[in-house]
């Protein structure tokens, strides 16, 4: 009996594996449900943003960077394909500003989005 | 018959990380092996020196893409302990529930390497198969599954709610059903046993020579573990027993491994029943006063060591890491001779080598 018990006790798993549907994501064809918490695009809330710098000065892979004149004229600009979507700037933030969203950045194909101006406060 | 000398790697099939053996041969018999390690050396304890300390964290997580989480934790206790702070008791035991997720992970996957070396692909894809469920949780708590970003100098950067706490807990109990049956599996199927029982015994004499940590360590009937020795919170609130076995062979280490999920699932259990509650963080000052530290923790492969010197300023003055797998690779020629051609494959995959750990 044990003997005959050992050699069906795969028939779960094949039975599984035909009832169970794909564990694969026909991604960008389907929709993705990410968890909330997932590091995804930054996004950037310029109400909030002050210009303080300190998600740059924290930014362990160098991918924002602030050109700043005074305190009032500034630009604060991401390099998405130097970032490593660890959540630093987001943990800095004193006023909530800058942020992940759950959504997948896309692989960069265009040279010009290599660059992203995320706030641009310039007289 | 004379003898051949073949080179493994450091690109080669049976590797999933550059390192590179010259294996002499005599017919099937294995008379010894040399090693070149480096290839994947990225000087991080050198650029550590030049980042700050909040900067680092995200450096130090990518010295192992496997046991990322440790190292972070292990760094930023060093950090805190120069600091002088003590960081709230709900983000400690955050932070060993990641530590014992990322056991249990690292077990899993090791796991699966031995059973696909051996020619067991049920079992390794029955192992991985559950270790997906660990990657699953971890990225639901955490926001990653390899990369967890989960720790902050000061406490951790996530928090667990009654939601978080049931999914863990009904995967939890998912995971003992399974590896019950994978003990099951690794105690009684001939093929498992016959191509591991009796292969590269190690003394525990010639473990304590070449200082070897961890699994491999217990295996061979050394009691080791730091989460025992020093216990740094919440380990000395836990029971939890250190497994070991006598024989020193691939086989015990497989045991080991396994035996050593179970505990770890154990963990995870208590601690979701203990978790006090309270804040997860606190902030800490940016410039860390002058001073030394050594931290020493238990990372799936074994003892993790950390030293810490700071200089009074934002950056670390020096910062020396200590993997385990770098002692593991140093008594690795001596487990190859001896041996059959065939064994190999196992005798690799018992170590559980870490490449990128020992080379940093």
């Amino acid at each position: 009996m044990k003997r005959l018990k050992k050699q069906f006790s795969l028939f779960s798993a094949i039975v599984d594996a035909f009832v169970e549907p794909p564990e694969t994501i026909r991604y960008p064809f389907e929709p993705l449900n990410l968890p909330d918490v997932i590091r995804g695009a930054l996004v950037l809330d310029t109400e909030k943003c002050s210009g303080c710098g300190l998600c740059v000065r924290n930014c362990p892979a160098d991918a924002l960077e602030l050109d700043n004149k005074s305190r009032d004229e500034f630009r604060l600009i991401h390099y998405p394909a130097r970032c490593a979507y660890c959540g630093q700037c987001e943990d800095s933030c004193r006023s909530g500003a800058i942020y992940h969203t759950n959504q997948l950045v896309k692989p960069i194909t265009d040279p010009e989005t290599c660059v992203v101006i995320l706030h641009d406060k310039r007289g | 018959m004379s003898k051949i000398s073949i080179p493994i790697g450091p690109q080669h099939p049976l590797l999933k990380e550059p390192l590179s053996m010259m294996v002499d041969i005599s017919g099937e018999r294995v008379l010894g092996a040399s090693l070149r390690l480096g290839y994947v050396h990225r000087g991080i304890e050198r650029l550590a020196q030049t980042r700050t300390y909040t900067q680092n964290v995200h450096l130090i997580e990518r010295i192992c893409g496997i046991c990322s989480h440790i190292h972070t934790t292990t760094y930023c206790q060093a950090v805190e302990a120069v600091l002088g702070v003590e960081i709230p008791l709900r983000a400690s035991y955050l932070r060993a529930l990641m530590c014992e997720l990322e056991r249990v992970h690292s077990h899993l996957l090791w796991l699966g390497i031995l059973a696909k070396h051996i020619g067991l692909d049920t079992i390794f894809m029955h192992a991985w198969h559950d270790r997906e469920s660990v990657l699953d949780v971890m990225e639901e708590i955490s926001g990653g599954r390899v990369l967890h970003a989960a720790n902050q100098i000061g406490g951790v950067r996530f928090d667990i709610d009654h939601d978080h706490d049931s999914m863990i807990r009904s995967a939890l109990k998912k995971l003992h059903e399974q590896v019950a049956g994978l003990l099951d599996v690794i105690e009684n199927e001939p093929a498992l046993i016959a191509r591991t029982k009796g292969v590269a015994p190690v003394s525990p004499e010639v473990i304590k020579k070449y200082c070897v940590v961890g699994p491999m360590a217990r295996a061979s009937g050394v009691n080791v573990d730091m989460r025992r020795e020093n216990p740094i919170p919440p380990y000395d609130q836990l029971d939890f027993s250190v497994v070991t076995h006598p024989d020193g062979d691939a086989w015990s280490r497989t045991y080991v491994r396994v035996e050593e999920i179970r505990v770890s699932l154990n963990l995870c259990e208590s601690i979701l029943e203990q978790l006090p509650e309270g804040p997860v963080n606190i902030r800490v000052p940016r410039r860390v006063p002058a001073g030394e530290v050594i931290i020493r923790s238990e990372a799936p492969r074994g003892e993790l060591f950390y030293y810490l010197r700071s200089d009074g300023t934002d950056k670390p003055a020096r910062l020396k890491v200590r993997t385990p797998t770098l002692a593991a690779l140093s008594l690795l020629p001596e487990q190859l001779s001896a041996i059959h051609v065939a064994d190999i494959p196992v005798v690799l995959a018992g170590v559980d080598l870490c490449v990128a750990c020992a080379d940093r």
